[in-house]
C-alpha cells in the first residue's frame, strides 16, 4: 500500500492506496488502522484499495468541523468529489459501518455498493452494546477479538512510541465521535430505507461488541440486504480472518454490484 | 492566611468488600450499596461538622461535586451549600468545585450560585472544574470536548453573571436567545473564581490569565507536586503575562489529621485515610482518563509517571512521607505548613478534617484541635513570612 495525502479543505488526510480493480473506499471502525491490517492488503488482490485515516485518526489532522458522525458523512462526500474516482464500492467496518451509512441515506451517487462489516450506527432497544472505552485493556482484546490474537495485536500499538501516540490518537477521536449516544444515532433507522444501491453486511460469528440483533436489524431496514456471517472471529474480521472477509466482500461484489 | 474545610462527604458506610467484585468505587459500582437511611445520618453529620468549622473560626467551608459513586456524596454540591447558608453566618461559602460543562444548560447553575450569593450576601465562592473523567462515562458527555465546553461554559456563566440582559449567547456548546439572569450575583462584578486541579499547566495558564486571576487551588498531591504547579502559577504570571503574581491567587488542599502525639495521629488516622485512598478513590487508568479528556501528550505523561493518587495502593506512611497528607502532633503539623508556606507563599489552605471512614467523634476532635492549636498560627501568616522566589522576567 503507498501512502499519499491529500488535502480536503485544508485538512491533511492521510491515505492508504494500493491494488488493482475497480475502485474501493475501506472506511475504518473506531481502532483505526495500525499499518497492517491483513484484510485490507487481501481486498487489495481484487480492488483499487483507498483507505484513509479519518479525521484526528492515524496521521490525518483533526478537522475542526467535523463534530460528530454527520459531519463526517458529509466530509466524506466531499472526499468522494475530490477523488473523482465515479461509483466506488465502499466498505466500513465499526463506525466506519455507520459513517457509510450516514453517506449512504444522503447521497449515493457516489457508490456503487455498500459493505457494512460489525457495523455500529443503528441502536436497537433492549440490545445494549458493549463499552469499548471503559473496560480494562484485556477486556478490550477480549472484545474486539474471538481467539488470542489480541496481545499481538496491542504489541504491534506498543512497537514504538510513534505507534502508541496513534492508538492514543484513535481513541480520541473514536470517542469524538461516538462517544454519546455510544456508536449510535438513534435516528438513524427512520431513514436507512433511502439507500438504494446494493448492500452486504458482514459479521463475526463471536461478535460481542456490537450484538448480532444488529446485523438482522440492518438486514430488514435496508431494501435488498443480504446478510453473511465469518465463522471464528468477533468485532476485527479483517484482522483475525482476512482472507474470509476478504473473500466474502469480493464475493458479494462480484454477485450482485456488478 | 485564609483556612477552608473542606469536605467530600463520602458513603463511609459502603461495604468495603466490594472491592473484590468490582473494578472501582464510581461508575459501575451498583447503587444498591448505598442505603438512604445511612444517607441521611451522613449528610446531616457531615453537614454538623461543616457548621462546627464555621463556628470555631475557620475562614470558609467547602464542598465540592461528584456523580454517580462512593467517594463523594454531592452530586449536586448546590444543596449542600444551600443548606449550609442559612446556618453560618460569616464563613465564606466555597463550592469547589462545579462541573458548568458538563450540564447541557450551565445557566442554571449559574442562577443557582447567584441565589447562594444573594442569600449568604456575598460570601460564596464558585470553583469550575471539568469534573473527572469517571463523570464522563457516568453523564455521558463528550470528553474530547471536554477542555472546549469548559472554556465556553465559563464565558457564558461570566457574561451572564456580568452583563446586562437580556442578551443572546452563540457560542459552538451552547446557545440561548435570551441570558437574562435573575437573580444577578450580590458580589460584583461576581463572586470569586477558583479552579481546582490535581495538576495542569493548561488550566494554571489559563486561571492565571490577567483577564481572570483566578485563585488555582492544587489538590491531592505530593508536595513536589504542589510546588512544581504553584510556583508555575508565578512563573506563568510573570513571564507569559507580565505580571506579578498576588499570593492569594493560590492555595493548596491536603487532608489533615491531628492529635496529641505524631503517633497517635498516625494510628487514629490510618484505617479511615487508607480507606480513602485505596477503596473510595479506587478508579482504573481508563476510568480516570476517558480518551479526548487529556491532550495525548499529558496521557503519555500520565501513564509513564503513573503519578496519579489513584493508581498505586497507599499506606498512611507513604502518604505521610510524599506530603499528600499531613499527620501529626498540632507542633508537627503546624510546623509542615509553616514551613511550606515559607517556600511557597501560598493564601489558601484547605484542609480535609473528614475524610474516608474517620467517624464523627474522631472528626470533630480532629476539628477542635485544628482550630485550636494550628489554625491561629496559620492564619498569621502574610508575605512577610514567605522566602519568595527568584521568577526570570520575560524575554
Amino acid at each position: 500500500m503507498q501512502h499519499s495525502e491529500i488535502e480536503v479543505r485544508g485538512c491533511k488526510l492521510n491515505m492508504r492506496r494500493g491494488g488493482r480493480g475497480e475502485p474501493l473506499l475501506y472506511l475504518h471502525g473506531a481502532q483505526g488502522l495500525n499499518g497492517h491490517e491483513p484484510g485490507i492488503d487481501a481486498l487489495a488482490e481484487n480492488f483499487d484499495v483507498i483507505a484513509p485515516d479519518h479525521p484526528g485518526f492515524g496521521k490525518s489532522d483533526l478537522a475542526g468541523d467535523v463534530d460528530d458522525i454527520a459531519d463526517l458523512a458529509l466530509f466524506y462526500l466531499d472526499v468522494l468529489d475530490l477523488l473523482d474516482l465515479g461509483r466506488v464500492h465502499v466498505v466500513g467496518q465499526c463506525i466506519g459501518g455507520w459513517l457509510a451509512l450516514e453517506i449512504a441515506i444522503r447521497n449515493t451517487g457516489h457508490i456503487k455498493s455498500l459493505t457494512l462489516v460489525n457495523s455500529a450506527g443503528l441502536r436497537v432497544k433492549g440490545v445494549p452494546r458493549a463499552d469499548m472505552f471503559v473496560c480494562s485493556e484485556p477486556d478490550l482484546l477480549k472484545l474486539l477479538f474471538a481467539g488470542d490474537f489480541g496481545s499481538e495485536w496491542l504489541q504491534s500499538w506498543r512497537a514504538s512510541s510513534d505507534a502508541e501516540d496513534i492508538y492514543d490518537r484513535n481513541r480520541a477521536a473514536a470517542a469524538r465521535y461516538s462517544w454519546a449516544p455510544r456508536l449510535c444515532n438513534p435516528k438513524l433507522d427512520r431513514w436507512l430505507h433511502r439507500i438504494d444501491v446494493p448492500t452486504h453486511i458482514v459479521w463475526g460469528d463471536e461478535e460481542r461488541l456490537i450484538p448480532f440483533a444488529y446485523a438482522t436489524a440492518l438486514k430488514q431496514r435496508i431494501p435488498g440486504a443480504t446478510l453473511a456471517t465469518i465463522a471464528g472471529c468477533a468485532h476485527m474480521p479483517h484482522v483475525e480472518k482476512p482472507q474470509a472477509f476478504a473473500g466474502e466482500i469480493s464475493k458479494f461484489i462480484r454477485s450482485a454490484a456488478r | 492566611m485564609k483556612i477552608f474545610i473542606f469536605h467530600l462527604m463520602p458513603y463511609a458506610d459502603l461495604d468495603m468488600g466490594y472491592a473484590d467484585k468490582y473494578r472501582a468505587a464510581w461508575v459501575v459500582l451498583p447503587n444498591t450499596y448505598f442505603d438512604p437511611k445511612k444517607g441521611h445520618e451522613l449528610y446531616n453529620r457531615y453537614l454538623d461538622e461543616l457548621e462546627l468549622a464555621a463556628e470555631l473560626g475557620f475562614d470558609g467551608i467547602s464542598v465540592n461535586e461528584h456523580h454517580q459513586n462512593a467517594y463523594g456524596l454531592m452530586p449536586s454540591p448546590v444543596v449542600t451549600a444551600s443548606a449550609l447558608s442559612r446556618r453560618t453566618k460569616s464563613a465564606r461559602i466555597a463550592i469547589l468545585g462545579n462541573a458548568f460543562c458538563l450540564r447541557e444548560h450551565p445557566l442554571t447553575v449559574a442562577e443557582e450560585h447567584a441565589m447562594i450569593d444573594c442569600i449568604t450576601g456575598g460570601r460564596l465562592i464558585t470553583g469550575m472544574v471539568r469534573g473527572i473523567g469517571a463523570e464522563y462515562f457516568s453523564l455521558g458527555v463528550n470528553p474530547a470536548y471536554s477542555h472546549a465546553r469548559f472554556q465556553e461554559a465559563h464565558d457564558l456563566v461570566v457574561e451572564a453573571w456580568t452583563k446586562p440582559g437580556p442578551f443572546s449567547f452563540e457560542g459552538k456548546y451552547y446557545h440561548f436567545d435570551y441570558v437574562n439572569l435573575w437573580p444577578r450575583p450580590y458580589q460584583q462584578p461576581h463572586p470569586p473564581i477558583w479552579a481546582p486541579s490535581t495538576g495542569s499547566t493548561e488550566t494554571i495558564e489559563w486561571a492565571a490569565h490577567p483577564s481572570r486571576k483566578y485563585v488555582y487551588l492544587q489538590a491531592y498531591s505530593p508536595t513536589r507536586s504542589v510546588a512544581r504547579y504553584l510556583n508555575y502559577y508565578r512563573e506563568c504570571a510573570q513571564r507569559m503575562y507580565g505580571y506579578t503574581a498576588a499570593s492569594n491567587q493560590i492555595g493548596w488542599s491536603t487532608p489533615v489529621y491531628v492529635a496529641d502525639t505524631d503517633e497517635k495521629a498516625r494510628l487514629e488516622a490510618k484505617p479511615h485515610i487508607e480507606v480513602l485512598f485505596n477503596k473510595l478513590l479506587r478508579l482504573p487508568f481508563e476510568m480516570l482518563f476517558p480518551p479526548g479528556y487529556l491532550s495525548t501528550k499529558s496521557l503519555k505523561n500520565m501513564r509513564s509517571h503513573k503519578h496519579s493518587v489513584s493508581g498505586q495502593e497507599h499506606t498512611v506512611d507513604t502518604l505521610i512521607e510524599q506530603g499528600i497528607i499531613v499527620c501529626g502532633s498540632p507542633d508537627t503539623v503546624r510546623k509542615q505548613f509553616m514551613d511550606t508556606h515559607r517556600l511557597l507563599g501560598f493564601q489558601n489552605l484547605l484542609c480535609l478534617l473528614q475524610f474516608g471512614t474517620l467517624p464523627r467523634d474522631l472528626t470533630e476532635k480532629n476539628i477542635r484541635l485544628f482550630a485550636r492549636e494550628v489554625m491561629p498560627a496559620l492564619q498569621a501568616l502574610t508575605d512577610k513570612e514567605y522566602a519568595g522566589m527568584e521568577v526570570r522576567a520575560a524575554e
